[in-house]
């Protein structure tokens, strides 16, 4: 997980999996920036493998506190399987994705 | 609509079985095995008051999926009292009465919740079905009773009209015919298969005796097969043998446990055996893909394996009393591998207790050597060969015991047609330990040129579901092992989890509303949620004392990829 910052938004890059044993340390970053007052978050899941329920929880009480602030979450880069599991979910409904980090950054 | 079946009231004990077929069917269809037991329990109640021996009542079970939301629908009707259908109220959303076949009868209605009835497969009906349909002991027990009386009179029959010795030629000949139906006898049973082979043969003494033996496929891969002997001799011993043949085959359906099969096939025939017959019983499965054999021997004589090599070993486990004796006792279960040209060989005591005209016993010994000496050619060739041995043995002395053997041939499939490659795991109960599995995975899965998608759909399946094993299967501290065993052919995926926690069936809870909004969405029951949509097939067994769930993913797209 890498962060970086450009233009007011924060890119949040995945490296590997969002599970069981990722979400801890990342539910703690995204709290750090929630802290921080950081508004615009972007995730990147380009070099993500998989998501399970526990990075899915990750990501809603993300959205969440972004938005009690005043802040917006968008996705982008969901591969074939991480974008299956965001249908079933409902998760494509309640989350801006995008194909690419371009067209996510684009009107941010 | 769609008809679930009926479940008949009459017997003795059918209310009860009732209680436990609407029980089973509402844990499936409401996912909720409190609210399930106790509107199992109020229908019972309902049930029992309009079930009337000579007039037996009725539950017609049906799902209404006409209207916006589905509807179980169960209407009880029978000649007993009216009924006072208040007390159903506060389970039921829709109470009417109802003329069914011109007999009053009650209607209740349950709503059913749209996640669960829309995840309603062809399959999950169809277990349904089997549930409700399915013979409670004492119908069978029943039904055996009506025809043990259809016999007696035609004994009577036979009484009046021939002379002794008929008489007693006709009395032995119908024991023989009620134990010989019940045998499967055509061989080869399976003439299409060649990746196993099974001949038997029984041959009855004079008298009734209480031997039999079955086998069936449960399903394409898995053969059961078992030889028992009852304990008397006559009528009640072939009546016995009815009721554990049956009670097997309906358990075996669902259950691919030896031991779980044989720990509920002698709960049921223990309670309330008041005539204490008992049956030893040698029951196996071999998955005939693979060769992997479970057996459970209750009481019986061990078989032998003759191995393709030439070497014979005595499967001399014991795994447990007779059945019916005790009780609510848990049977345990062995385990082996075959490899093609292996032959299993079961017999009962009528073999090694047979007589020369001396008086002296064939005996195991005499049985090794037979085995030891001859090279089989086939499972019929074996069977053959033991039994001629037996009757030159004998000779004129008269043959005091039913004499049984089964022989079973794992051969195997050639190899890249029903290639299996098979992992298999145990790791201690720590959510780190989930990497452990997913490493393994991905290095099978990339070994094997599994898909992109089935390997990453597959991961999130063991991240969710172990997860959930650790967090809610252990009320202690201890450390527990979680077995995981990967199969994978040409056209599917499969794999079973197991652990030793406490009873706990994942699937049994409501599916989450993933129509709402952001604001509203909680996270619970999410992981199994996806882990249902994901796989192609997902079940939960309890077997003996562990939970296991099998998932299967077909991989018939995975070319296109």
């Amino acid at each position: 997980m890498s962060m970086s910052e450009s233009g007011g938004i924060t890119v949040v890059r995945f490296d590997g999996n969002l599970d069981t044993n990722t979400a801890p340390e990342a539910q703690e970053r995204f709290d750090e920036l929630a802290g921080q007052g950081v508004g615009k978050v972007l995730v990147d899941f380009e070099r993500l493998d998989y998501i399970s329920s526990a990075g899915l929880r990750v990501l809603l009480a993300t959205a969440k506190k972004l938005r009690s602030g005043g802040g917006n979450l968008r996705l982008c880069n969901l591969n074939e399987t991480v974008a299956e599991v965001f249908e079933i979910s409902g998760f494509s409904t309640i989350f801006a994705v995008f194909p690419t980090e371009v067209e996510a950054l684009e009107g941010f | 609509m769609i008809e679930l079946g009926t479940i008949w009231g009459g017997a003795e004990g059918a209310v009860r079985d009732a209680r436990r077929k609407v029980r089973v069917t509402l844990e499936r269809l409401t996912a909720d095995d409190m609210v399930a037991s106790r509107i199992a329990s109020v229908t019972s109640q309902l049930f029992r008051a309009l079930d009337r021996g000579a007039e037996p009542g009725r539950i017609d079970v049906r799902l209404d999926d006409a209207g916006a939301v589905p509807m179980l629908v169960l209407d009880l009707v029978g000649a007993g009292d009216e009924l006072d259908d208040a007390v159903a109220e506060p389970f039921f959303d829709r109470i009417s009465k109802v003329l069914v076949d011109g007999e009053p009868g009650v209607r209740l209605g349950l709503y059913l919740d749209l996640a669960v009835a829309s995840a309603l497969s062809e399959r999950r009906i169809a277990e349904m079905r089997a549930v409700i349909e399915q013979k409670g002991r004492d119908a069978l027990m029943q039904e055996l009773t009506v025809k043990n009386r259809e016999l007696q009179e035609s004994f009577d029959n036979l009484r009046r009209t021939t002379t002794a010795k008929e008489r007693m030629e006709s009395e032995l000949n119908i024991g023989r015919d009620i134990q010989m139906s019940m045998l499967p006898l055509k061989f080869p049973p399976f003439p299409h298969r060649t990746d196993f082979a099974v001949f038997a043969t029984l041959e009855p003494a004079r008298e009734v005796g209480g031997d039999f033996y079955d086998f069936f496929l449960i399903d394409e891969d898995r053969f059961c097969f078992c030889v028992g002997d009852v304990s008397g001799k006559g009528v009640p011993a072939a009546l016995l043998m009815a009721v554990t043949k049956t009670l097997i085959k309906s358990r075996a359906t669902n259950d691919f446990s030896p031991a779980s099969i044989l720990t509920h096939v002698n709960d049921e025939i223990s309670e309330n055996n008041e005539s204490a017959m008992f049956v030893t019983l040698w029951l196996g499965i071999l998955d005939v893909s693979s060769g992997d054999l479970v057996y459970t021997n209750a009481g019986h004589n061990p078989p032998y394996l003759k191995r393709a090599g030439g070497e014979l070993v005595r499967l001399d486990e014991r795994h447990g009393p007779v059945v019916g004796a005790v009780d609510g006792l848990v049977y345990s279960e062995g385990s082996g591998q075959l490899s093609g040209g292996d032959v299993l060989f079961l017999y009962t005591d009528g073999v090694t207790e047979a007589m020369d005209p001396a008086g002296r016993l064939y005996d195991e010994d005499r049985l090794v050597s037979l085995l030891q000496s001859t090279d089989f050619g086939s499972v019929d060739e074996v069977v053959k060969a033991s039994t001629d041995d037996v009757w030159r043995f004998q000779a004129e002395a008269e043959q005091a015991d039913d004499v049984t053997v089964l022989a079973v041939e794992f051969i195997g499939r050639a190899r890249g047609v029903g290639d299996l490659h098979v992992l298999d795991l145990g790791i201690p109960n720590r959510l780190e330990e989930i990497d452990t599995v997913n490493r393994a995975f991905d290095e099978f899965a990339a070994e094997r040129g599994l898909s992109e998608r089935v390997r990453r759909s597959m991961k999130l399946v063991f991240d969710d579901l172990l997860n959930n094993v650790m967090s809610y299967a252990y009320e202690d501290e201890a450390d527990h092992e979680i077995q995981v065993h990967v199969e994978l052919s040409s056209d599917r995926l499969a794999v079973r989890i197991s652990d030793d926690g406490r009873p706990f069936n994942p699937f049994g809870r409501t599916a989450p509303d993933t129509a709402l909004t952001l604001e509203q969405r909680e996270i619970g029951g999410l992981g199994i949620h996806l882990v249902q949509n994901l796989m192609d097939e997902a079940s939960y067994t309890r077997r003996t004392d562990r939970n296991v769930v099998v998932l299967v993913k077909y991989l018939s797209d995975n070319a296109e990829e």
